[in-house]
C-alpha cells in the first residue's frame, strides 16, 4: 500500500515536471527578422514652410504642448505651412530671426527690443490672463517681517528674483528699485531661482520660507500658488508700472501677406468660443491684438535705465 | 518485496532523506525554474518597458529639436545596459532619427512592431534566426499629440541564461543539501544504531542467560547526592545499577509513591534529579532494559532458591515414601497409577516414571488385577476406607498384606483417587502363629505338667514294688527277669515324666554362683567317653577367664549334655568333631557357649521348629523331642537365649583339620546367657 502511493507520489512528480518544464519557454510566436539586411537610411527632405519659434523660457515639451493648438488653428486657417522649431536657447531664438530661420518669433518684450534691433517687428501683442495687454511685476515680502515695510526698507536685505531675463520677475522690479536709487550693491544677496520650470512659484515659496527677506515675481503669480502656500503670510510690498506683454514679431522680409493673414486669423480668435478658448487657454493668453513697435518704448526706457543695452 | 525491511537502519534513514530531497528537487526544480523563468521574463519585460518609456519620455525634446547628436546619446546609453541588443528612435513617418547599429540598419525591424497611440507600450518577439529578442514599442507623446516610436531590443538567451543559472544554482544547493542531509543522517544513524547495537548485543547476552549487563549510560548524579540525602534505609540510597525513579518505595519526600509506575513517573518529571538524569528514548529504553534484566535476574534467583527448595521438599518427600517397604501407590478416578513409591514399583518390575497411566491389568496377574480392580472401584464409588489383610502366592511362598486404600479428596471435595498401601506383614504373620503356637505349647506343657505330676506318684509305687517283689524271687528266676523290664519301663517311664515336669518347668531350681566353665567340662567328662566309642572327638576352646555366672549347675549341665548328645547323633553313626567354644563378653554383660559339630546339619523350615516339643527327627525309639525344648526352657529360665545356625557359617571358624563329619554342613547351637542376674531376677515371676 505505502510503495503504491510512493510511486503515485513519484509519477505525480514526473508529470508536474514534463507538464510545467515546457511552460516556461512557451512565449506568442515571434516575429521573424533578419538583422543582417542592413541598409544606410537617408531622411526624407523636410517641406518649405513658415516657421513659427516660441521663446524657449520652457522646455520644447511644454513650449509644444502650448503652441501645437494654436498652430493648428493658424494652419487650418490660413492654409499656410506653419511649422514650430524649437531653439534651445534665447540667445539661439534671436540669432535665428536674425538669420531669418525664424518667421514668426513669439518673444516677451526684452527679447523683442533685440528682435526689433534686428529688423524685425510687432504685428501682435497677447492679452494677459488677467485681462489686460499689460504686466506688472511685483516685490513681496512675509507679513510678520516688520523689518520690511518700504522699498527703502530693501536695502541690505537678501533678494530672490525669478531669472536675470525674466521681465516682471526681475527687471521690471529692478528698474522700480533704480527709480529709487536702489542699486544691485545695495542688496545682501540677490540669487535667482533654481532650476528649469516653477520658478515663479519658487520665489514665492522661498519667501514664505522665510530663507530671503524680499522676492520679486510677475504679478499674477501669487494666484498660481493660492492653494499651495497661505497668501495671508505673503505682504505684496510694491508693484511696478505695467509694461506691455509678450508680441508676435515677424521677420525682416516675411512676406507682408502671410503676416496679414496671420494676424487677421489671431485676432479673430475669439475667448467665448468654446473651441478658440482651449486654444488661447492652452497658450496661457486670452485674446490676441494688434501691436506697434511704439507700443516698446518704455521697455526701451527701461533697458537704458538699467544699462543693459550697453 | 523484503529488501526494504532488510536495509539497516542507517540505510533506511539515508534513502528517506534523500528521496525527500530528489522528489523535492524533481518536484520544485521545474516548478521554481518556470517560476523563476517567468517572473525574470516578466521582470525583463518590465524592465524593457521601462527602458522604452523612459526612453519615449526623454527623446521628446531632441524630437522636437530634431537633435540627433542628443537622439544618439540617448540610444547608445540604452545600449549599454548588458541584455539590450539595440535601441533606435523613428519619427511619426516611422523615419528611423536615432540608433544604436553600427553599420546600417537592419530594415526589417522598421515593421516588425507597431503601437497604437492609445497603448503605451506593445512587446514583440522577435526571432533572427536561432536568437530571440523581445522588442519593446513605446510612442513618444507629448500631451495627445504622437511625435514618433522608440524601439528597444532585448535578448531572451540573457534571460533564459539567467534562469539556468538559478536553476543550477538550486540544483546545487539541493546536491548539497543531499550530500549534507545524507552526513548528517549517517553521523546520526550511526548514533542511533550504536546504542541500538549495544541494546541488542545485551539482550543477545541475556538470552544466553547473562544477566550482569548494564546498557545504560552510566553518567549523572545520583539522587541521594543531589538531594543530600542520608536516608540510608531509601532502597533508592547506595543504589548505582538503577535510576531512582524505577525503584518502588522510595522514601524521598518529593516521591509519589501513591500510584502506579506511570503515575510515579509523572511526578518523578518534576523532580530535580529526573530532568538532570533522564534521557532520550533510548536511554529510557536502555534503562528500562537494565531494571528488567535486574528484576528478571532477582526474580529467576527467587525462582532457583523456589526451585531448590521445591526439590529439596520433593526429595524429602520421595525418600520417606521410598525409604518405608510399604507399597504406596495413587490412583485416579479413571482408575490409573498416578504415583507410586519405589518399594511398589520394584514389586510390579517397573521403574516410577513406567508406572504412571498404568492400570493394575498391565502390572498385575489377572486374578489379583481383578481383585484390586474390583475393591478399588468399590472405595471411589463408596468413599469408604478399606482396611484389610490379603494373602498372595508368590514364587518364594505365601505372603501376607496388610492393605489400606483410603479414598483421596479432590478440593471440591468429590473422590479424585485413591492411596493405596501394602505393608507386608509376613513376619508379622508368622510371629502371630509363633505366639499362638507357643500358647498352645504353655497349655500343653501345663496339662503335661499336671498329668505327670499326677502319674509321678502311681510310677513311683509301681517302681518301689516291682522293685520290692524282685526281692522275693530268685535272681535268675523268669519273674525276676519280667519284674527287672517292668522295673526298667517303669524307670523309662519317670525319666518321660521327670522331663514333662522339667519342661513345664515344674522342678526345683537350685541357683547359685557357679562357674561356667566348669559346668562345661563337668558336662563333657560325663560323655567324653560314650562319644568316644562312637569315634566323635571333642574339641573345647573355652575362655581362660573363666566366667562366673548365677545359675542352676545341674540343669545347665543338663543343657550342655543335651546339645552334645544332639550332636553326636547328628553325625548318623559316622565319626565327627565336636567343638565347644565359650567367650565371655564382658561390655554386653553375656557369657557364649557354642556348640558346634560337623554333622548332616538341620533344613531350613526344620530350624524354627526344633524347640518344640515332641519334635524330632530321630526314630520313634530314639528320642522323645523332647530335649531340646527342655533346654530352650532351662535357658529361658536363666534369663538367656538360644538359638541354632545350619550350616555353620564360614566366619564361626569351625577348625577344618576336624576328623570325619557329614556333607551336611554342619550346626552349630549358640547359647548366651548373662552375667549379671540382679536385673534378671526380680523380673523373674517365682514358681515356687
Amino acid at each position: 500500500m505505502k510503495r503504491t502511493t510512493f510511486t503515485a507520489a513519484l509519477a505525480f512528480a514526473l508529470l508536474l515536471a514534463l507538464c510545467l518544464a515546457p511552460a516556461g519557454c512557451s512565449d506568442d510566436d515571434p516575429v521573424r527578422v533578419d538583422l543582417s539586411k542592413r541598409e544606410d537610411l537617408v531622411a526624407p527632405r523636410l517641406t518649405e514652410a513658415i516657421t513659427y519659434a516660441y521663446l524657449p523660457q520652457y522646455s520644447h515639451t511644454i513650449s509644444y504642448q502650448r503652441h501645437r493648438q494654436l498652430l493648428e488653428y493658424l494652419r487650418k486657417t490660413t492654409g499656410l505651412p506653419l511649422r514650430q522649431i524649437f531653439p534651445d536657447t534665447f540667445e539661439e531664438h534671436v540669432k535665428m530671426v536674425e538669420r531669418g530661420e525664424i518667421d514668426i518669433s513669439y518673444s516677451n518684450p526684452f527679447v523683442y527690443v533685440r528682435l526689433a534691433k534686428a529688423g524685425a517687428h510687432a504685428f501682435a501683442r497677447v492679452i494677459e490672463p488677467s485681462g489686460e495687454p499689460n504686466f506688472r511685476g511685483q516685490i513681496i515680502a512675509r507679513a510678520d517681517n516688520a523689518a520690511v515695510n518700504s522699498l527703502e526698507d530693501c536695502r541690505g536685505k537678501r533678494w530672490i528674483a525669478v531669472d536675470p531675463n525674466s521681465a516682471g520677475g526681475y527687471l521690471f522690479p529692478l528698474g522700480l528699485f533704480y527709480d529709487h536709487g536702489i542699486r544691485l550693491s545695495d542688496f545682501e544677496t540677490v540669487d535667482f531661482a533654481p532650476g528649469p520650470g516653477g520658478k515663479q512659484e519658487k520665489v514665492v515659496l522661498a519667501v514664505h520660507a522665510g530663507v530671503y527677506d524680499i522676492g520679486t515675481i510677475r504679478k499674477g503669480t501669487l494666484d498660481v500658488v493660492a492653494g499651495k502656500v497661505d497668501l495671508g503670510a505673503i505682504r505684496i510690498l510694491a508693484e511696478t508700472r505695467p509694461y506691455p506683454g509678450w508680441v508676435y514679431a515677424a521677420r525682416e522680409g516675411l512676406d507682408p501677406s502671410v503676416i496679414e493673414a496671420i494676424s487677421t486669423a489671431m485676432f479673430a480668435l475669439d475667448k467665448d468660443t468654446e473651441e478658440q478658448r482651449s486654444i488661447l487657454n492652452a497658450a496661457g493668453m486670452t485674446g490676441i491684438i494688434p501691436a506697434r513697435d511704439a507700443d516698446y518704448d518704455p521697455v526701451r526706457e527701461l533697458i537704458v535705465k538699467l544699462g543693459l543695452d550697453r | 518485496m523484503r529488501i526494504f525491511p532488510r536495509l539497516r537502519f542507517r540505510t533506511k534513514l539515508n534513502l528517506g532523506m534523500a528521496s525527500i530531497l530528489v522528489v523535492m528537487a524533481l518536484l520544485l526544480l521545474p516548478l521554481i525554474g518556470t517560476m523563476s523563468a517567468n517572473s525574470l521574463v516578466e521582470e525583463s519585460k518590465k524592465r524593457g518597458s521601462a527602458l522604452a518609456e523612459g526612453l519615449s519620455v526623454r527623446a521628446v525634446d531632441s524630437m522636437l529639436a530634431r537633435d540627433f547628436l542628443r537622439l544618439k546619446n540617448m540610444v547608445d546609453e540604452q545600449s549599454t545596459v548588458e541584455d539590450v541588443i539595440y535601441a533606435f528612435v523613428q519619427d511619426k513617418n516611422g523615419f528611423v532619427m536615432a540608433h544604436t547599429f553600427q553599420r546600417g540598419f537592419p530594415v526589417d525591424l522598421i515593421d516588425a512592431n507597431k503601437v497604437d497611440t492609445d497603448e503605451s507600450l506593445h512587446i514583440q518577439l522577435l526571432a533572427d534566426g536561432s536568437r530571440r529578442i523581445y522588442d519593446f514599442a513605446a510612442p513618444v507623446l507629448v500631451s495627445d499629440g504622437r511625435l514618433g516610436t522608440v524601439r528597444i531590443g532585448l535578448s531572451q538567451a540573457r534571460i533564459q541564461l539567467a534562469v539556468q543559472r538559478q536553476i543550477t544554482i538550486m540544483a546545487g544547493l539541493f546536491a548539497a543539501a543531499l550530500f549534507l542531509a545524507t552526513s548528517l543522517g549517517t553521523v546520526f544513524a550511526r548514533r542511533v544504531t550504536a546504542r541500538l547495537g549495544r541494546l541488542r548485543a545485551h539482550a543477545e547476552e541475556m538470552l544466553t542467560g547473562n544477566l550482569d549487563t548494564i546498557s545504560g549510560p552510566s553518567w549523572g548524579i545520583h539522587c541521594w547526592e543531589k538531594q543530600q540525602c542520608g536516608t540510608t534505609q531509601c532502597p533508592a540510597y547506595g543504589e548505582t545499577r538503577r535510576r531512582c525513579w524505577y525503584i518502588a518505595g522510595t522514601m524521598c519526600p518529593d516521591c509519589n509513591n501513591e500510584g502506579n509506575f506511570q503515575c510515579r513517573l509523572q511526578s518523578c518529571r518534576l523532580c530535580a534529579v529526573y530532568r538532570e538524569n533522564a534521557g532520550d528514548e533510548i536511554q529510557d529504553l536502555a534503562e528500562t532494559f537494565d531494571v528488567m534484566a535486574l528484576s528478571l535476574k532477582s526474580h529467576i534467583d527467587e525462582l532457583r532458591g523456589a526451585e531448590r527448595n521445591l526439590r529439596d521438599q520433593q526429595r524429602l518427600t520421595r525418600t520417606i515414601l521410598d525409604v518405608t517397604p510399604d507399597r504406596v501407590s495413587l490412583i485416579d478416578s479413571t482408575m490409573r497409577y498416578r504415583g507410586c513409591n519405589k518399594s511398589f514399583a520394584e514389586s510390579v518390575g517397573l521403574s516410577l516414571a513406567e508406572v504412571d497411566g498404568k492400570t493394575d491389568f498391565d502390572l498385575f496377574p489377572e486374578a489379583e488385577a481383578e481383585e484390586r480392580h474390583m475393591a478399588a472401584r468399590d472405595i471411589l464409588q463408596s468413599g469408604r476406607r478399606l482396611d484389610t489383610q490379603v494373602m498372595v502366592e508368590t514364587a518364594g511362598g505365601e505372603r501376607w498384606y496388610h492393605v489400606v486404600c483410603i479414598p483421596v479428596l479432590s478440593e471440591d471435595g468429590r473422590i479424585g483417587g485413591l492411596l493405596r498401601t501394602d505393608r507386608d506383614i509376613t513376619d508379622i504373620k508368622r510371629y502371630e502363629n509363633q505366639l499362638i503356637q507357643a500358647q498352645k505349647m504353655e497349655s500343653l506343657g501345663l496339662l503335661a505338667g499336671g498329668v505327670a505330676h499326677e502319674i509321678n506318684t502311681p510310677l513311683g509305687i509301681i517302681l518301689g514294688y516291682a522293685q520290692l517283689l524282685q526281692e522275693d524271687v530268685p535272681a535268675d528266676s523268669q519273674i525276676h527277669q519280667d519284674l527287672a523290664i517292668i522295673e526298667k519301663q517303669t524307670q523309662v517311664c519317670k525319666k518321660i515324666v521327670a522331663d514333662l515336669l522339667g519342661f513345664s518347668r515344674q522342678t526345683q531350681s537350685a541357683k547359685r554362683e557357679m562357674c561356667f566353665n566348669n559346668s562345661v567340662m563337668e558336662a563333657v567328662s560325663l560323655v567324653r567317653h560314650t562319644l568316644e566309642l562312637d569315634k566323635v572327638a571333642i574339641v573345647t576352646q573355652l575362655d581362660d577367664r573363666y566366667p562366673i555366672i548365677y545359675g542352676d549347675p545341674e540343669k545347665l549341665k543338663q543343657v550342655w549334655i543335651n546339645l552334645l548328645t544332639n550332636a553326636r547323633d547328628a553325625m548318623g553313626g559316622q565319626p565327627g568333631t565336636i567343638l565347644i567354644r565359650t567367650r565371655l563378653d564382658t561390655p554386653g554383660g553375656i557369657v557364649s557357649l557354642w556348640v558346634a559339630d560337623n554333622g548332616s546339619g538341620i533344613a531350613e523350615d526344620a530350624l524354627k521348629k526344633i524347640f518344640d516339643p515332641f519334635y524330632s527327627t530321630k526314630a520313634v525309639d530314639k528320642g522323645t523331642g523332647l530335649g531340646l525344648s527342655v533346654s530352650f526352657g532351662i535357658i529361658e529360665d536363666h534369663g538367656g537365649e538360644i538359638h541354632a545356625v545350619s550350616p555353620i557359617p564360614e566366619e564361626f571358624g569351625f577348625p577344618v583339620e576336624a576328623k570325619g563329619g557329614l556333607d551336611g554342613g554342619g550346626t552349630v547351637f549358640e547359647v548366651n546367657l548373662p552375667l549379671d542376674h540382679q536385673v534378671h531376677e526380680p523380673g523373674e515371676p517365682e514358681k515356687e
